[in-house]
């Protein structure tokens, strides 16, 4: 493993990765189902299934929607940091339109309007007690990460970033990463 | 890396600035706090004929959020007695939902209505240093900033801070909410309560400047927690888990015992779940002496700032146990069993008050504690 993080973090801050994921992985990756109770945006869908990706490499965490997935906590305090510049555009987007247009709001997309809320699905799902923090931008959201290691309120962190494509024929990307305390390393 | 939870004694709160729907400035905003006079009026600000609900604490106008940032923390950084060349050392953490131009932005025009592209335009017009931090955590956005910028002056990271936090109702926040049925349809947040019906949505900015202490300082923020349910999408645990493990840790790093807390400030959003699951959390986290410390949740004043409601709630609580006396916990009707708390229900003086905690939740299950102490 090697450390991933080359921004503004002073040396001795700058967490180690434990294990990655991403989406898409390849061109002929294909869009993740959608969650349940969640519509109209693939953000949410994203943020699960880079998740999922990257926890299913660390056999101490598990799987609560895996049949015979036992209770209880993961083993290690781990928080769920949300690092996205634009949120879940389109679902503000759609919201705006139906405001400006005076159709009806779809009652379901008033959960999602935060990024926090994918994480509370991802934190039951995976068991992770941590903190749940969203921010703007990653250097922000692996100062965050650090910080609550370092702080002591969480022993690792899920970092999910996400960013929803601006433009006509470009495509969403998201990646999650565990991070550790550096003398995790070994 | 990973160390002891870090706080007693070392982070000043050297300055503070806020507006909400009385207007611009602390002393309005804590005498309708202290009184227990809620701020709720008909929203004019845009249309709200086809919602269930039409009310919110909002002040005349429409306010642009901008704005209302830049003239908080001038105000803060000027009650700090930060110069302009203290200033601009100063990172700016910014507890926000976002640029409020962003839904209507098209296409690669968005770029420019990210949350760190707007919290860096705040920074620069404030005079601030160009480290930012955007903070998005809905209702537990504001603590959140605040409790990462104490533990980095806590650990000698930084020297001063500037925590800001925004805001300003808006038709699509609003349009969300109601459709989501959470607005209160009686027009009343009732906290702890029974017959509550639900939250109301409020204006509010503010900002706090957090260092070393001065001889400007007013406070000190000696305590913080954060920690998550792992529960659900938007309910909070009922038995209040996560809550109850951030107020712990906010008791750890202040070194104080639950019968040295004076007061406090609940996030007590007025919703069916959300007030029972927080009774638990502080039956849990304090003891017994969760039946007898004064409660009150100043969203009844006024009303749910979303991103910014706990640095209202922070700065509230502060000058409350400055002025001696214990926000009212408004639009009360009767006990609910399962939020059996000592409330605050008429105005209280606390001449001998010392420590306030400020609780807040978030969708996604996010929990945070801010314990403040007088200066």
């Amino acid at each position: 493993m090697s450390v991933l993080y080359q921004g503004t973090l002073s040396p001795e801050l700058a967490p180690c990765t434990l294990a990655t994921g991403a989406w898409p992985e390849s061109e002929a990756d294909v869009p993740p189902p959608p969650l349940p109770g969640f519509v109209v945006s693939a953000f949410s869908a994203l943020a699960a299934e880079v998740a999922r990706r990257c926890l299913s490499q660390c056999p101490e965490y598990s799987d609560g929607l895996e049949a015979g997935s036992e209770g209880g906590r993961a083993p290690a305090v781990t928080a769920v940091v949300m690092v996205s510049s634009l949120g879940d555009i389109a679902s503000a987007a759609h919201v705006a339109q139906a405001v400006d247009s005076r159709d009806r709001v779809l009652p379901l997309l008033f959960f999602q309007s935060v990024p926090n809320s994918v994480a509370g699905y991802i934190a039951a799902r995976w068991r992770l007690t941590g903190p749940v923090v969203s921010v703007g931008g990653l250097d922000a959201g692996f100062g965050a990460a650090a910080q609550l290691i370092e702080d002591a309120d969480a022993e690792r962190v899920l970092l999910i970033r996400i960013e929803q494509a601006e433009v006509t024929g470009a495509r969403d990307r998201a990646e999650a990463l565990l991070l550790a305390a550096p003398e995790e390393e070994s | 890396m990973t160390g002891a939870r870090r706080g007693t004694g070392r982070v000043a709160i050297n300055g503070a600035a806020v507006a909400s729907a009385f207007g611009r400035g602390v002393e309005p905003l804590l005498a309708a706090a202290l009184d227990g006079t809620p701020g709720f009026r008909p929203v004019e600000r845009f249309d709200v004929s086809d919602r269930r609900v039409g009310v919110a604490a909002v002040a005349p106008g429409a306010p642009v959020l901008a704005d209302g940032l830049a003239r908080v923390i001038e105000e803060a950084c000027d009650s700090a007695g930060l110069s302009a060349a203290r200033r601009a050392h100063c990172p700016l953490f910014l507890a926000m939902h976002g640029d409020p131009d962003l839904a209507r932005a098209v296409g690669a025009e968005r770029t420019e209505h990210g949350a760190d592209a707007f919290a860096a335009a705040v920074a620069r017009r404030a005079g601030l240093s160009g480290v930012v931090r955007a903070y998005t955590s809905a209702c537990v956005a504001s603590a959140t900033a605040v409790a990462d910028a104490a533990a980095m002056i806590a650990r000698d990271r930084a020297d001063c801070i500037v925590v800001a936090a925004g805001y300003f109702v808006d038709a699509d926040q609003f349009a969300l909410f109601d459709a989501g049925r959470a607005l209160a349809p009686d027009g009343r947040v009732r906290p702890f309560s029974a017959g509550r019906s639900g939250l109301l949505l409020g204006d509010g900015a503010g900002a706090v400047v957090l260092g070393s202490a001065s001889s400007r300082t007013l406070g000190r923020l000696v305590g913080w927690g954060r920690a998550g349910d792992a529960y659900h999408v938007c309910r909070p645990r009922p038995d209040g888990d996560g809550l109850a493990r951030a107020i712990v840790a906010a008791l750890l790093r202040a070194d104080l015992r639950p019968e040295q807390i004076d007061y406090v400030n609940a996030h007590g959003s007025g919703t069916p779940h959300s007030d029972p699951a927080e009774t638990a959390a502080l039956y849990q986290a304090l003891g017994e002496y969760a039946a007898a410390v004064p409660v009150s949740s100043t969203k009844s004043v006024h009303g749910q700032a979303l991103e910014a409601g706990g640095m209202l709630e922070l700065i509230v609580s502060l000058f409350a146990l400055r002025a001696g006396a214990l926000p009212v916990n408004a639009g009360y009707l009767g006990p609910d069993e399962n939020c059996e708390l000592d409330l605050v229900l008429e105005p209280r003086e606390a001449d001998d008050a010392e420590y306030a905690l400020s609780v807040n939740s978030a969708f996604g299950g996010a929990n945070t504690a801010l314990l403040v102490g007088a200066p």
